[in-house]
């Protein structure tokens, strides 16, 4: 036995998405002392859990957990950060890929210090899809003000005008509207797909009248109200009107567990009913909040213990039914939901100011498959193969998941990418 | 507070609902979003949900006693929106067929109709008794006419002397024809009545059991007159036309049982013209009744035709031997009569004949196996309306 297990410190990882797990997965490979790609997509990392207010069920803010993982990014020169950058097709085989990254400009270079002068004097304004369209942005803006890299953005929809406006505005002279789309190529040896998830499009959930009624919103929605950056700076008041809810129903399952729509068990959305139902209590100390469920899941013991501390207050209700029809009420806004209470067996007609859709995850490649030699089931997430190695799957491009279950899948596979370089 | 309720699974019942069609059963999770999406469910204790859940756990008697499963009308609603494909309605429907079963006497043939392996034989009997009688009126009407001057009645109802006209009494005598559907038609009603009985005290008991219903004494009075009020919407199909899924479906089933309706009219008509009036057929085709009797032809061939048509291209509803024997005869009593009808216009003797006696065979196996097929849910769908409307379900 003279092999040499000593994990000789050669060839890169890709990590693709750079959310919690693919944070995570970076890291921890880069850690050891491996060379990291990091490749995100949008201008700043942290992903869906930089959209959150409270993680479950700590509730703890998501800059605890993300500033520590920015901290040790930028501590650890093994890891390189491309943003608004997204992987063209994968070719090679385990332990020798090749991957082209398509790099977007964004028109501003390092010497940004964020200090805003040029959202200023922008006049532009585009659709903030960071808050899921609820508020406008300047067409010169900050991802978050927990972006990493901290630095602004120019989306390309800005006129001539605005252009020399911002640009005479930056005393860093950190814009440059000279950038131009990039591709190139790397070399690796093993990618890590973090390629996350996607609310499901509520809109498609013919029944439950997203789209229709302004006062049904989806949970991600509430949770960007919730949030002290989001287009309320964290007041939760329904669509319509402004005002502040009164009543509040949640739909479990809305488009999960359902094979019109999301077959599987979105993991994640009971948990994130309960969360928002905290929130709203905070906020609302009276308001009535229902919850319309088939089933709750909430598994393991501090969930279990979330739940239950919630049953104990006296504003919350649980009616185990779920939410199958919608009307609104015209003239107020307020929604009319219908369910069968199927404890008592009778329908249940209930008018509330607001109606909250637990809506579930779609895995992003579902949506948007990478070319490369992946396999997914037939919900599109993908299927790690160890047997083939090189590639593998992390997150909730792996399984619907938490926050917990992702991190720990995404240290998993970032010991797999690793073990792919060492036995080439 | 909660009762403690111990299940008496049937295990049996479950294998027979699911082999009647209801095979996605066992895929309910009980999400209760048919009950919802079910337009003419009531707003306390609605279905399909419950039903799913008894015919999960085998629960017999609170299944087939429940005038419930009569109140849906299988609008397929609840199986689209069903968000594991246990399709509730087809369930309902697979359900219904193993109620009709479970209430027929004797048992013995409520089992072979719903048996493929014995078509054979319900085809076969009225068949050879058919043919035994058409050959008795070909072949031996001087024996026929001595035996029935015994008792002074005159034998013959075909047309003396006028060779020309094709008469279907020259081939199977409309003594026979009496003799056979009348006393078949007795039968029917009489064991329609017995099961009835145990049918209302059943679906009764049930609806206080599960406080479906504000009564709590069977007022058979106060029931026959919901019964006058709900025999209007049943003709107007006003439930059928609330479903959206398979709205379609309610105007083939309005022209077949309105054709029905019409062709009883019809019967009942010539069967006095016949004896009282003592004038034979074929009637002119301008006489006012045959006009009815031809519309009401044309409407059910082309009703029944639409309701095959629409079973054979919608994939999603289940459509198992019960539905297709139903059709199949209901299709073919309209087909044949037609078919009977213009062979003996166009003079052809001998092929009139023949269909004429495929009519008879459908027409038996229509009247006879009525309370064991799946047509028996006019007589128990009917009830359950209006025990919903006397019991004030809504």
């Amino acid at each position: 036995m003279t092999t040499d297990n000593s994990a000789p410190v050669s060839g890169s990882i890709m990590v693709v998405g750079g959310g919690i797990s693919g944070l995570t997965t970076a890291l921890e490979a880069a850690e050891i002392g491996y060379e990291v790609f990091l490749i995100e997509k949008e201008a700043s990392l942290g992903g869906r859990v930089s959209q959150l207010k409270h993680y479950f069920p700590k509730l703890c803010p998501p800059t605890c957990g993300l500033e520590i993982n920015y901290r040790r990014i930028k501590d650890n020169k093994n890891i390189k950060v491309f943003t608004m950058s997204e992987v063209g097709h994968v070719d090679g085989t385990p332990g020798d890929y090749t991957v082209t990254v398509k790099t977007a400009p964004r028109y501003v270079n390092e010497n940004c210090t964020a200090c805003g002068e040029c959202a200023k004097v922008c006049e532009t304004e585009i659709s903030n899809e960071f808050n899921f369209g609820m508020d406008r942005r300047k067409a010169a803006y900050l991802p978050h003000n927990m972006a990493f890299p901290m630095r602004y953005v120019m989306d390309p929809s800005m006129g001539t005008d605005d252009r020399d406006k911002v640009k005479e505005a930056c005393k860093y002279d950190a814009v440059d509207f000279d950038m131009e789309e990039k591709t190139f190529d790397l070399k690796v040896g093993a990618v890590v797909w973090n390629t996350g998830w996607q609310p499901y499009d509520a809109t498609r959930i013919d029944n439950l009248g997203f789209g229709r009624y302004q006062n049904v919103i989806t949970n991600m929605m509430l949770e960007r109200m919730a949030s002290f950056n989001g287009p309320t700076q964290g007041k939760i008041l329904r669509p319509s009107d402004d005002k502040a809810p009164e009543t509040i129903a949640f739909a479990q399952c809305a488009g999960s567990r359902d094979e019109n729509h999301l077959p599987y068990c979105s993991y994640i959305c009971c948990m994130a009913s309960l969360k928002h139902a905290t929130y709203l209590r905070e906020q609302y100390p009276d308001a009535k909040i229902y919850i319309y469920y088939i089933d709750l899941r909430t598994p393991g013991l501090k969930y279990e213990k979330f739940y239950a501390k919630l049953k104990e207050d006296e504003n919350i209700f649980f009616v185990k039914g779920k939410v199958a029809e919608v009307t609104e009420d015209a003239a107020s806004g307020n929604i009319n939901l219908v369910a069968e209470d199927t404890i008592t067996g009778d329908k249940v007609r209930q008018t509330v100011d607001m109606l909250v859709l637990a809506t579930g995850m779609q895995p992003t490649a579902a949506i948007d498959k990478p070319a490369a030699d992946l396999t997914y089931d037939a919900e599109g997430f993908i299927i790690n193969d160890f047997s083939k190695g090189g590639m593998f799957a992390a997150g909730c491009a792996n399984k619907p998941a938490d926050v917990v279950t992702s991190n720990q899948n995404a240290t998993g596979m970032a010991l797999k990418a690793i073990q792919t370089l060492v036995r080439r | 507070m909660t009762e403690t309720y111990l299940a008496q699974p049937d295990l049996e019942f479950i294998a027979r609902v699911r082999g009647l069609g209801g095979d996605t059963l066992k895929k309910c999770y009980q999400c209760a979003t048919c009950s919802v999406a079910c337009p003419i469910a009531p707003e306390n204790s609605p279905f399909p949900r419950k039903e799913m859940i008894a015919a999960s756990w085998g629960l017999k008697d609170r299944l087939i006693k429940s005038a419930d499963i009569w109140l849906c009308h299988n609008c397929g609603d609840c199986t689209d929106l069903c968000p594991r494909g246990a399709a509730p309605g087809d369930v309902l429907a697979a359900v219904r067929s193993a109620a009709i079963t479970e209430y027929a006497q004797p048992k013995a043939l409520a089992k072979a109709v719903n048996d493929p392996k014995k078509l054979p034989w319900l085809l076969g009997i009225p068949a050879i008794w058919i043919a035994i009688l058409a050959y008795i009126t070909m072949a031996h009407e001087d024996v026929m006419t001595k035996l029935f001057n015994v008792f002074g009645i005159a034998w013959s109802h075909a047309h003396d002397g006028a060779e020309h006209v094709i008469a279907q009494a020259d081939f199977f005598s409309t003594w026979f024809v009496d003799l056979t559907f009348v006393p078949l038609a007795g039968a029917v009603v009489i064991i329609f009545a017995l099961t009835l009985k145990r049918f209302l005290t059943d679906i009764h008991e049930n609806a206080v059991m599960e406080g479906k219903t504000d009564k709590k004494n069977l007022d058979y009075k106060a029931l026959l007159q919901a019964m006058g009020r709900v025999i209007p919407r049943i003709l107007k199909h006003e439930k059928f036309n609330e479903c959206e899924t398979n709205k379609e479906r309610a105007t083939p089933h309005m022209m077949v049982l309105f054709s029905f309706i019409g062709l009883a009219i019809v019967t009942g008509i010539f069967f006095i013209v016949l004896y009282v009036f003592q004038t034979p057929g074929p009637y002119s085709q301008l006489n006012p009744v045959k006009w009815l009797a031809n519309i009401a032809g044309v409407a059910l061939v082309i009703g029944a035709g639409l309701m095959i048509k629409s079973r054979l291209d919608d994939k999603e509803q289940v459509t198992t031997y019960k539905d297709w024997y139903i059709l199949g005869i209901v299709f073919s009593v309209g087909l044949t009569g037609m078919l009977t009808e213009m062979a003996r216009l166009a003079h052809l003797e001998w092929t009139s004949y023949g269909f004429y006696y495929l009519h008879l065979i459908a027409i038996f196996n229509l009247f006879a196996f009525l309370p064991y097929s799946k047509m028996a849910h006019l007589v128990y769908r009917t009830t359950a309306m209006a025990y919903a409307e006397y019991a004030n379900r809504k």
